[in-house]
This record gives structure tokens, sequence and C-alpha cells, in this order.
């Protein structure tokens, strides 16, 4: 086989818009993905053993869940458990769908808000590649939402509101706070590879519906038709660096771990804000394209909490999407006399069948269901709550990072990752504040109890900042296209460029950025610099 | 799985501290939690049975009750185990789900609406009214 004219490390999101784009344009692509595709029989929505199973060949922690894509993570020092699926479609496949553009001040917050860093765009150089990948990926939501500059939205009608949505809304209308119909990233009829949704409200455990545009069903059968050379069960041990300095492509181990080279004249990293950083750290001798000494730090994972309120109504709260009915912006942007700088963004979700009423989370151990009273507050909850999840941006710390680690190696004997991280001063504070005001939201929309869930650390869906963006090469890992300073044929496309986290889920933005790296590689083809 | 060592007397004293009858609802034990339904959370879980089978040694000849609570506060992965068997087995009967109203997660495909709900009856018109909500960006980084 010759050899592709681009290699990609990582089959999620950023690495499926990549391989699509750049096949459009008669690239050769190839992809080494260390997981599989994921077992769809698996999923157990449909069936009354659902909320016993779905934790587990769909858990979220790579170190429970323990796949064939799955590298050990260290994070006995760190606040908050990072969260991703090791397979084809990334963590897709697990996402909630929640599909958030950022808005205009998460691209300028050292010059809105002094703190953090901009970025090297703008809201408004990003939003035509919002629009596409939207089309691409098959996102449902409605245009002109206020709190976004105007433009055209998705190319599907929302989910519907829900009784517990409208229940809010009425609420915030009266509060006069904003809210909106939610934007999935679930389809609301056929569209493309996705059926229409069916409301199961199981979208966190894979959705066994193809409702969820997840990018193992929206993109790579498409790209692989079209030519994208995906290979699985592909572990990439490290990058293959020249003397030159230049890269040129990979050394991966298969699922009976033979050794194979795969070389490229480029090399693109799509492999998450800790998988990027560590192969990265793992390769020539000591850290690759690390001259900033930047590379795995200023880990940005989004603490995150909710809030349950408990209605007399039957709301059916176990149904709907899992996803987000509506969502509130209404305190994202700064107001200092709050005592923190930045915000969050809130997510309307349902709450789950009868096992999970009886959980610690969200509901608090103080609240244990078991005993005398137990079918009451079975009764209470199942049905007749809803909640408020609450994503809080982190800023970025160089303190707070992703290393490799020194004791713990995968299956393959290569070193697993380690995560340093404190929830910081003004997260707390905001998580505090926000928690508060949803509270205020919950018992305005006639709630007869709120609840606020307990800080838990296995939160980090999120994973951010790792090989930062930006002009300097002193002080960033990637130039404003995602290429490495260091290594000019060396890209990183996703979630770890990113120089501030924002408070929204992050895969549109991942996305639409990897949507826009790959048009500048492809219209720069021509000096792009690369072995032989 | 030797299913019969398992000390189901001993897992029905537990179950129904955990889950009593009351409110016109069956105890643990009453509703085959402990028996049939424990069996089918056992055949997809198999990762409990080790625990469970530990912790339920551990609890023979001890009250019940203070058992519960002893595990609770000192074993918190062995309640863990206990409490997602027990449950997970009361909520695979059909009549205890018909009791409370769950059907599982039924399959309800959307039915598309023009106009939507919340733009026939005006509830989203005063978010429209209100106007932007979000900080521009500034003039010096729009170029």
């Amino acid at each position: 086989m010759p050899d592709p004219d681009v290699l990609i490390v990582g089959a999620g999101p950023s690495g499926a818009v990549t391989a699509k784009r750049l096949a459009e344009d008669g690239f050769k692509v190839t992809v080494l993905e260390q997981g599989d595709w994921p077992d769809y029989g698996r999923a157990r929505a449909p069936h009354p053993d659902y909320e016993l199973t779905s934790g587990q060949y769909w858990a979220w922690d790579p170190n429970v869940r323990r796949g064939p894509g799955d590298y050990p993570i260290d994070e006995s020092e760190s606040d908050i458990i990072a969260l991703m699926w090791n397979g084809v479609g990334g963590g897709t496949v697990v996402f909630a769908a929640h599909w958030q553009r950022n808005m205009p001040s998460d691209f300028c917050v050292r010059t809105l808000d002094g703190v953090g860093d901009d970025w090297p765009l703008s809201y408004e150089e990003l939003e035509p590649y919002y629009v596409r990948v939207e089309r691409d990926w098959g996102v449902s939501g409605l245009a002109n939402d206020t709190a976004f500059p105007p433009g055209e939205g998705p190319p599907m009608a929302p989910v519907p509101l829900a009784p517990m949505g409208r229940r809010v809304a009425r609420a915030h209308n009266e509060l006069g706070w904003h809210w909106w119909p939610a934007p999935n990233a679930i389809a609301t009829r056929s569209y493309g590879a996705l059926k229409p949704c069916v409301q199961r409200a199981t979208c966190l455990w894979a959705c066994a519906d193809g409702a969820k545009a997840s990018v193992d069903r929206t993109y790579w059968p498409a790209n692989t038709s079209n030519g994208v050379e995906l290979i699985t069960r592909a572990r990439v041990r490290r990058l293959l660096v020249r003397a030159d300095g230049l890269v040129d492509g990979a050394e991966y181990l298969d699922a009976d771990g033979r050794e194979h080279v795969q070389r490229a004249p480029v090399t693109i990293l799509c492999a998450n804000g800790i998988g990027t950083p560590r192969l990265l750290l793992l390769s020539d001798d000591g850290g690759l394209a690390n001259s900033s000494g930047l590379v795995g730090k200023r880990l940005m994972l989004h603490p995150f909490g909710t809030v349950t309120g408990l209605f007399d109504e039957q709301l059916e709260s176990w149904q709907g999407v899992w996803g987000q009915h509506i969502h509130s912006l209404e305190f994202y942007e700064t107001d200092e006399a709050r005592g923190f700088v930045r915000g969050a963004k809130w997510g309307l979700q349902p709450t789950g069948g009868p096992l999970s009423m009886t959980r610690p989370y969200p509901w608090g151990a103080e609240n244990a269901v078991w005993g005398e009273g137990f079918h009451r507050e079975l009764r209470r909850r199942l049905g007749h709550s809803a909640m408020w999840g609450i994503i809080a941006e982190d800023l970025p710390e160089e303190s707070n990072l992703v290393a490799l680690d020194p004791e713990a190696r995968d299956d393959y004997g290569i070193p697993g990752a380690k995560v340093v991280y404190t929830n910081s001063e003004n997260s707390q504070r905001m998580m505090a504040f926000h928690q508060e005001r949803a509270k205020e939201s919950l018992l305005a929309a006639g709630a007869y109890d709120v609840i606020v869930a307990p800080f838990i650390d296995a939160t980090g869906w999120h994973i951010l900042g790792t090989c930062k963006m930006g002009d300097d090469p002193a002080s960033s890992v990637v130039d404003p296209w995602g290429r490495t300073h260091d290594v000019p044929n060396l890209y990183v496309f996703d979630g770890s460029t990113w120089p501030t986290s924002s408070g929204m889920n992050p895969t549109a933005t991942i996305a639409a950025m990897a949507l826009r790296f790959t048009e500048h590689l492809i219209e720069q083809r021509r000096d792009q610099k690369g072995p032989g | 799985m030797s299913q019969g060592a398992l000390d189901r007397e001993t897992l029905a004293g537990l179950a129904d501290v955990l889950i009593p009858a009351a409110d016109g609802m069956p105890a643990a034990s009453e509703a085959g939690a402990t028996r049939e339904w424990l069996d089918e959370v056992l055949r997809v879980r198999e990762d409990l049975e080790s625990p469970l089978r530990g912790l339920l040694e551990r609890a023979r000849g001890a009250d019940p009750a203070g058992e519960v609570e002893r595990l609770e506060r000192e074993e918190p992965e062995a309640f863990e185990a206990l409490s997602t068997a027990v449950a997970g087995a009361y909520f695979l009967n059909p009549e205890v789900r018909g009791l409370i109203g769950y059907p599982g997660q039924e399959a309800r495909p959307i039915e598309p609406e023009d106009p939507p709900d919340y733009e026939r009856d005006g509830l989203l018109a005063s978010v429209v009214e209100r106007g932007p909500i979000f900080r521009p960006t500034p003039e010096s980084r729009t170029g």
C-alpha cells in the first residue's frame, strides 16, 4: 500500500470532520483508531435491564470500562475524573448531544474580562463553519437564539420542550430570564444516516435507535466509502521523528501487539485533550512539539453541577431526550459583582428511570431512599422531577495538567496518563452562584422541593486546552491553524487547542474548528513541508 | 455461577430493610427481588455476585437492620452492590413496574408540529422581545 497523504490519529469528532473534508478534496487519508466500532447490540434502552446494564459496556470512565481502546489514567491528584470513549466515534458515542456553539465573548476572554487568553479568531469567523458542520452532523435546534448573533440555524426543528421544558420556560418568562428550545445533535426527522428520535432519554449510554448524531454513524461509514482507510485497534506508541525534525507518521501496535509503521507526509492528532498530549510526550524522547513547555498543561475539564426540582405534576421525566429540552444562558456572561468571572450554561434534562431514583447522585446520600420511606420517596422522584445540568467555565492554569504516568502502563506496555487538576476558587464560586439561581428557576417553575447534587468527580466529559493555540511559539503549542509551531508537518485539530474552555459543551466548536483547520491545510497544500 | 450457594434467606432480610412493604407496595422479597428477578440481575451483572456473596457471608445471623446500617456506613462498595442488586431486581418485576407507573423507556416518536407549541401560544415571544443577551465581539477584534 502506498503511504497516505495524511495520517490522522483518532476517529472521534475532530478526526471524522477532518477525514471527511480531506477525502472530499482527493487526499488519501489513513486513520489510526486505538479502539473498535461501538457494538450497538449492547445498547439496551428498549429492554427492562437497561438501567442495570447501561453503565457497563457504555461506562464513561475508561478506568472502569477497560475496553480494548482504553489506557490507564491516574487521577489520584485530580478533583475531576476524565471521561471518554476510546473507539470509532470517540466521545460522541456516549455524549449527551448538547450542541452548543460558543458565544462571541468566549473568543475574547482576555480582552473582555482580563483573564485567560483570547482565541486567534472571532465568533464571526467561525460562524460559517458552525453552519456547515451542523448540516453535515445532523443537528436540531431553532435559529436566532438571543444568546447568539442572528444567523442560520441547524437544519432540523428542535426537540419538543416536553412538559418539564414548558414549565421552566414559563417560569423564566416571569423571571425575565433567557431560555431557548435547545440545540441537540439529535435527529427530529429522518436525516441522512439518522433516524428520528423516539425520546427514550438514553442518549448518554449510546443511542439504540440511531437518532443521536454520533460520528460513528454520521461520518465514518461515509468516510470509508469515500476512500478513507480506517484502521481500528491500532494503538499508536509514538510518532516517528526524522533527523530534520519533521514527523514521518507513527508507530503503532495492532490488537495482537504486532508492531507496524504508518508513514505519511502530514500527521494530524485528533486523540482528545489527554490522548493528544500523551502521544506528544511519548514521542521524540520526552516530548515532541514542546519548546513552549505547554504540552499537557492548561488542562480544563468543566466542573459540572446539577440542581433537581420535584414537582406535583406527572412529567414522565424518564422520557424525552438526554439531550436537553431547553437551555438557558441567562448567567453566562461575566458580572464581577457575583464574585467570579465568566459563567455557565444550563441544560434542562430528564432524571431517569426508577433505579436512577435510588442512586446517591444527583439526589445526595443524605436523601437516601432506603427503608420505611422508600416507596413514598420513589413516587416523589420518578416522573416528577426535572434537572438543570450546569457546565461551568474553568480558566486555564498551568498547574492543571496531563503528564505521562511514571508507573502505570496499558496492556501493550505504553505509559498511561496522569491528570493533575484542582477545581479553582473561581469555579467553585461560579458553581455555587449558578446552583442558587437554578434553584430559583425550578422553584419559580412550581417545584415544591429542590435538590443540589453533591460535588462528584466523575464529570470530566470535556477535556480541553492541553496544546494551546496561539500566535506566539513561546506561549502556545500550535498556531492559529492547528499546526505545531515546532514541527511544520504535525497538526493538532482536537479540543486540546482551546486557549480557554468556554462554558459550553464543546463538540460543536471542536467540529467547526476541525473543519476550519482542515480547509486551511488544504489551501496551503502547495507550501506544506513534509518528508521526501 | 452456583446460584444455590447464595444465602437467600439472609439476603431477604437485608433486602426487606431496604425495600419494606408499605404504601400498597410489596417488600423486596415478596416481589421476587431475592429470587427469580435477582437471578435475572446476576445474569446481566455478573460483577455483582462476588460482592453480594461476600457481604451475605458476613451478614449471616446478624440483625438485618443493623447490618444494612453498618454496610452503608463502613462498606460503601458492598452497600452499592447490595442496593443495586436488590432495587435492580425489584424494578425488573412487571407487577412492580405497573404499580409505580413505569412502562420502561418507551419509543415515543416525535410528532412534528407546525408551528410548534411555543410559537402557537407565544411562549417564546417574550424572550425574543427582550433582544440579544450576549456581549458582541469587540470592535478591536472584528478586523
